[in-house]
């Protein structure tokens, strides 16, 4: 019998938790480890953030689903690695910190055959000064209670404009090299929906604070896409929704230090700006969680399990390239560590090779640029193809790894929305496919055109709308979820 | 939209929807359609996005 311990149940662990569990049934052990007990679609915290939907919409206890699936729940958080076991111990095991019940605050060790690394990203709110969310006008959407308290937070201002009193929205990304730009961007459109619908635009201004190079980039590098009869791009998509919607930006800028008032930031040029605020939503950096890790005699070898920035390296390649000599081959497929093959890490807990959108630094020598994105779907895809390979490995006794899922590969749908309401509503419906360009097999528009497209409408909310109530019913391993594509 | 534009000023502009796009983009049985196509256009991406 085999045992599993997965770590995380984000978007990529509870995945491979359930296509494990149908592949493998109840004749091996699995085991998730998290720190929260709830299952959470994070894609709906926007609408969260507006007031169009209640925390508990948005989460389920993952306990009830896994004692059915015979599956172990252990709430804690994962602490330390030792993928060769220690002076006792034979086999890897993980040393963990349980989180709640009667044992928190308390460690334990557990063994494993296999290891799923699908912790997501520690939200590094630390990296930029006096970016705190909850604190004075900070606002976050990273988590189901930030964005509740973001809802409570935009009423206040929603009553002083009703009173008249003129008030200054921020929302983008906190931190000179943050990503997750989509979820910004989602918010600040249905931030100013829903002061459109309460007849306050004209007391409202709304401002997108960005690190990117051009509008559009989303840690990808942006995107070429087919519209209205044009090969246009995300820049003039991102451009337009936003003139439409009376939106200013400011680009190229890596925030360095917010205040209670202000938002001091560095443009690509190496100028300081500040821009002053009412309400701010501002994307922290993403990094690991870092995690320690031991050989058997304890000596400490982390740097053969974890990148610099604390994400797990895979099977990508880590060589230091200029950017012109980056190929789709540098990503992972497999998501499986090089120096100890029994460990995967699917979702944002991969070391990305490098990042998607050109490097750039300011004339002061800081990085502004988007990094790479890997959450929602790809994740989703991650965790399946991980347990696969694992089940497969389990039942032939040897590692297969038929299954592969490289970013260099697979498409990705992003739905972002831009107002709740079943006739009322839109969303821009973004696809590309690969997510990562590559402009050997595509050479004139680096993706597959036909498949990159770009379109607004009531159509994209409809299905962000569908999509919430569907992956929720997938999650909670409902009759013939697996019919449901990642 | 002609709030985002100065007039005799040589500025660069994004594009702007007309009446026309935005009564599209709302128009019910079109979006009704629309919605089928998409749904089957990432489920294309999705399956092939893997193997």
């Amino acid at each position: 019998m085999a045992d599993i311990i997965i770590l995380g149940a984000g978007i990529a662990g509870h995945t491979a938790a359930s296509y494990l569990h149908k592949y493998l049934g109840r004749q091996h052990s699995i085991t998730v480890v998290t720190p929260n007990r709830y299952y959470h679609w994070i894609p709906s915290n926007i609408w969260v953030g507006v007031g169009q939907m209640s925390v508990d919409q948005v989460r389920f206890e993952l306990k009830p689903l896994y004692d059915k699936w015979g599956i172990l729940f252990v709430q804690a958080k994962a602490e330390d690695f030792y993928p060769e076991g220690d002076a006792s111990r034979e086999r890897g095991f993980v040393r963990v910190r349980y989180t709640a019940g009667e044992q928190q605050g308390e460690t334990a060790d557990l063994e494993y055959d296999f290891l799923i690394n699908a912790t997501g990203p520690k939200l590094n709110f630390e990296a930029t000064p006096g970016l705190v969310p909850g604190r004075g006008n900070l606002a976050s959407v990273c988590s189901y209670t930030h964005a509740a308290e973001a809802w409570e937070l935009l009423q206040t201002k929603l009553e002083r404009m009703a009173a008249g009193e003129r008030q200054t929205f921020v929302i983008g990304t906190g931190h000179p090299m943050a990503t997750c730009q989509g979820a910004a961007f989602e918010y600040i459109l249905n931030v100013s929906f829903e002061i459109r619908r309460r007849g306050l635009d004209k007391m409202a201004d709304m401002i997108w604070l960005t690190n990117e190079y051009e509008l559009g980039d989303f840690g990808m590098g942006g995107a070429f896409i087919k519209k209205g009869g044009y090969i246009s791009n995300t820049k003039l998509f991102t451009e337009s929704y936003f003139v439409e919607r009376n939106i200013s930006w400011i680009k190229r800028a890596g925030v360095k230090l917010v205040t209670p008032s202000e938002i001091h930031y560095e443009t690509l040029d190496g100028e300081m700006h500040t821009q002053a605020y009412d309400f701010a939503m501002l994307i922290p950096g993403f990094s690991g969680h870092g995690f320690k890790a031991y050989d058997k005699q304890g000596a400490d070898i982390t740097d053969r399990l974890f990148a610099a920035n604390g994400f797990m390296k895979v099977d990508a390649d880590y060589s230091d390239k200029p950017y012109e000599e980056w190929r789709i081959d540098d990503w992972p497929q497999t998501y499986q560590n090089q120096a100890y093959p029994e460990i995967f890490a699917p979702g944002i807990s991969f070391a990305p090779p490098h990042p998607i959108s050109k490097p750039m630094k300011s004339k002061n020598g800081t990085p502004i640029f988007a990094s790479p994105p890997r959450t929602g779907m790809p994740s989703g895809v991650m965790g399946k193809v991980t347990a696969q390979n694992v089940a497969e490995w389990v039942k032939a006794g040897k590692p297969v790894l038929r299954h592969r899922a490289s970013m260099g590969k697979m498409g990705a749908a992003c739905i972002v929305s831009a107002g709740f309401g079943m006739t009322q509503g839109t969303a821009a419906t973004m696809t590309v496919s690969p997510i990562v360009p590559d402009w050997e097999k595509y050479p004139e528009w680096g993706r597959n055109i036909n498949d990159t497209v770009g379109e607004p409408g009531l159509a994209g909310h409809w299905m962000k709308w569908f999509m919430h109530y569907m992956f929720l019913y997938k999650a909670k391993g409902r009759p013939l979820w697996w019919l449901i594509p990642e | 939209m002609s709030r985002n534009y100065s007039k005799y000023s040589e500025q660069y502009y994004p594009p702007t929807p007309t009446a026309k796009t935005l009564f599209w983009r709302r128009f019910l049985p079109f979006q009704a359609w629309r919605f089928l196509v998409l749904n089957w256009r990432i489920i294309k991406i999705v399956v092939r996005g893997h193997s």
